[in-house]
């Protein structure tokens, strides 16, 4: 078991080069973060008649997710329980059963043995179907969108999700009938390490201008001024950087919602109309944020950007290796040429082909490839942006930054990453519930700051 | 216009003046002549489109996806612009260096419309392409044209892409035609 203190370092918010290309790591955290935390399988739109089903992966496990006949989502390990081949291998479909290709397994869409070819005569009746039904998975929905665990002693998809459940609600019951996800997904693999594009989401707003100058300067709006970094801003009032209990975090910036979507007018439509609804059922605190454009990650790995709309799970194959699959999130109660043109935007910005997409790859993988060496391996990586400048904050939960170019939420996500990866239990964590947030030493850095703002 | 029907095949003089143009077109791309492709080669009225296509079961009755659903391009010709003016921001680090790219095109097969001065246009293509040191990504599929004549020359108005891979093996797809 490697000492996750040493990887990561809370106090100086620093992290070891190795996290990203390291074997044993990555064993240890297939374990005990894949193999423990709510992972993202599917939206309740992808299943909506009985029979309904997406494959997908949990970490390096497939997994078939269905809308079986009582109603219940289901997932399951999509590995036959006789010989141990694939059961499923569609991506989507429809069907009452699955049978398996190499002696014929007939499975339902609840993962329970239905049949056996030969069950009389060459297992002369003697076989137990109800042993050999597909391993369950467990599986909880956060407004639509569905999750699954391997671990029965974790908390609920609600508690893991904690605060960022509140600042989820912004738009998921803030505005309209909820959010949706338009699929198939686009899937694409990198070279790099799982965590590499998961603390991009979390909390990289600093790479935009420089990373992004090019399709910046192109697609103009909001987002444009920060091309090349040379624009004098107040970033201090522009957004905010939010980190919670589970390692779950985002920046936001605010008004800056579609920016990144050259045709806009329908999004820009809905927003507006939108944010006095979210004050109305949710308050201002939270509407003040509606129209922003957020940068999110759910630890661990499923991330996305709210306002451009591409939402991605980075699954891992290996310390070295991802697939990236990209879905589009879009309002329920939005008109259908403004979700097709939601769709349409997001995909052009951060689809496989995507004008931004394409500007992050190589940092990725090189940030995963360089650290290979011997002695680059040795080496530290920093997060220290703006530290000290965050704290508990009057209106928000969690631990909020001043500012959305910062780390508060790398160093959040990180701080989860060492505690998770030594833990030994969910009940060891749970005893930690009202420290965690002790390594944000700053407390009054909220009161202080509003109180000279005024 | 995606869905304009093939009629005759073109004569053999049609066939030679067809492929001239699409090695021309793909020679032009590899030498990076972005600016010079849109406008000799790019109609005004362009739709270039790349669906994303499911493993679906041959039992499953699902129509192919169309023009609306989710697709990696799906570009009119104000967007296939923004993607050149990209390139010559001076600040796409990823093409500096420069990458390379080949276009093998076969298979081709041209035909005739019921509109005269329009060519439905069927080719097998493998793009590869190498960057940096020892980066090498190959992506194979098909390609639908809608080619049409303007004196002597052509005009690509519609261009379906379908790639034969699920999951793309590479960084990303930002590469023209
Ligand atoms: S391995 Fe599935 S039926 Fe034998
Ligand atoms: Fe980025």
């Amino acid at each position: 078991m490697i000492d996750s203190t040493e990887l990561v370092d809370t106090k100086n918010s620093t992290q070891a080069k190795k996290i990203f290309g390291d074997q044993d790591v990555y064993e240890q955290e297939l374990e005990r973060i894949f193999g423990r935390c709510w992972l993202f399988l599917a939206h309740e739109c992808m299943l909506e008649k009985t029979g309904d089903f997406i494959t997908t992966t949990m970490a390096e496990d497939p997994v078939v997710v269905t809308r079986a006949k009582d109603g219940s989502i289901n997932a399951f390990i999509n590995s036959c329980s006789h010989r141990g081949n694939r059961v499923c291998t569609a991506d989507s479909g429809n069907s009452k059963s699955f049978v398996c290709n190499y002696h014929g397994w007939v499975f339902g869409s609840d993962g329970s043995l239905v049949d056996v070819p030969l069950e009389e005569t060459c297992y002369h009746g003697d076989i137990d179907k109800s042993k050999f039904g597909l391993p369950k998975i467990r599986v909880e929905s956060y407004r639509g969108f569905v999750f699954g665990c391997f671990d029965d002693d974790a908390p609920s998809l609600n508690d893991y999700l904690g605060d960022w459940g509140w600042y989820l609600d912004t738009f998921m019951v803030g505005a309209g009938e909820g959010m949706e996800l338009v699929g198939p997904p686009m899937k694409s693999t990198l070279k790099c390490n799982w965590k590499v594009p998961a603390e991009n989401f979390v909390g990289d707003a600093y790479h935009v201008g420089w990373t992004h100058a090019a399709a910046l300067e192109v697609l103009g709006g909001e987002l444009a001024m920060l091309a090349g970094n040379t624009a004098e801003m107040p970033y201090d009032q522009l957004g905010l950087q939010v980190t919670t209990r589970h390692g779950h975090g985002f920046g936001v910036i605010r008004q800056a919602a579609a920016s990144i979507h050259v045709k806009r007018e329908g999004f820009d439509k809905f927003n507006q109309e939108m944010i006095p609804k979210v004050a109305e059922k949710l308050g201002q605190p939270r509407a003040d944020l509606f129209d922003g454009h957020w940068n999110c990650t759910t630890f661990p790995s499923c991330s996305f950007l709210y306002g451009t709309n591409i939402f991605k799970v980075w699954h891992p194959r290996g310390p070295n290796e991802i697939e990236v699959w990209s879905y589009v999130l879009v309002h329920k109660s939005m008109d259908d040429a403004t979700k097709k043109e939601v769709v349409k935007q997001a995909v052009r910005s951060f689809g496989t082909a995507g004008t931004l997409e394409s500007d992050d790859g190589d940092n990725m993988v090189n940030a995963t490839s360089i650290n290979k060496g011997a002695q680059a391996r040795k080496n530290r990586m920093s997060s220290t942006m703006a530290q000290g400048h965050e704290g508990p904050h009057p209106d928000y939960p969690g631990i909020v930054g001043s500012s959305f170019v910062g780390e508060t939420s790398y160093r959040g996500f990180y701080r989860f990453y060492q505690e998770i990866m030594n833990a030994d239990s969910w009940q060891a964590i749970h005893e930690k519930d009202d420290e965690w947030d002790d390594m944000f030493e700053n407390k009054d850095f909220w009161k202080n700051k509003l109180a000279g703002d005024k | 216009m995606h869905d304009i029907q093939p009629t005759d095949r073109v004569s053999l003089e049609e066939h030679y003046a067809i492929s001239q143009h699409a090695y021309a077109e793909a020679r032009m791309l590899q030498n990076h002549q972005y600016k010079e492709w849109l406008e000799e080669i790019v109609a005004d009225d362009i739709h270039l489109w790349m669906p994303v296509t499911e493993r679906r079961y041959r039992k499953d009755k699902r129509p192919e996806p169309g023009p609306d659903d989710m697709a990696i391009y799906s570009d009119d010709y104000s967007e296939v612009k923004q993607r050149v003016d990209r390139m010559y921001t001076g600040t796409v680090w990823m093409e500096d260096p420069a990458s390379d790219i080949k276009y093998l095109l076969t298979n081709i097969e041209a035909f005739h419309t019921d509109q005269a001065d329009l060519f439905k246009v069927y080719t097998n293509v493998a793009y590869i392409r190498h960057r940096q040191q020892d980066e090498r990504t190959e992506h194979v599929g098909s390609r639908i044209d809608l080619l049409r004549k303007v004196g002597d020359k052509f005009q690509l108005v519609r261009r379906k892409i379908t790639l034969d891979a699920r999951v793309t093996v590479d960084k990303n797809l930002y590469f023209f035609g």
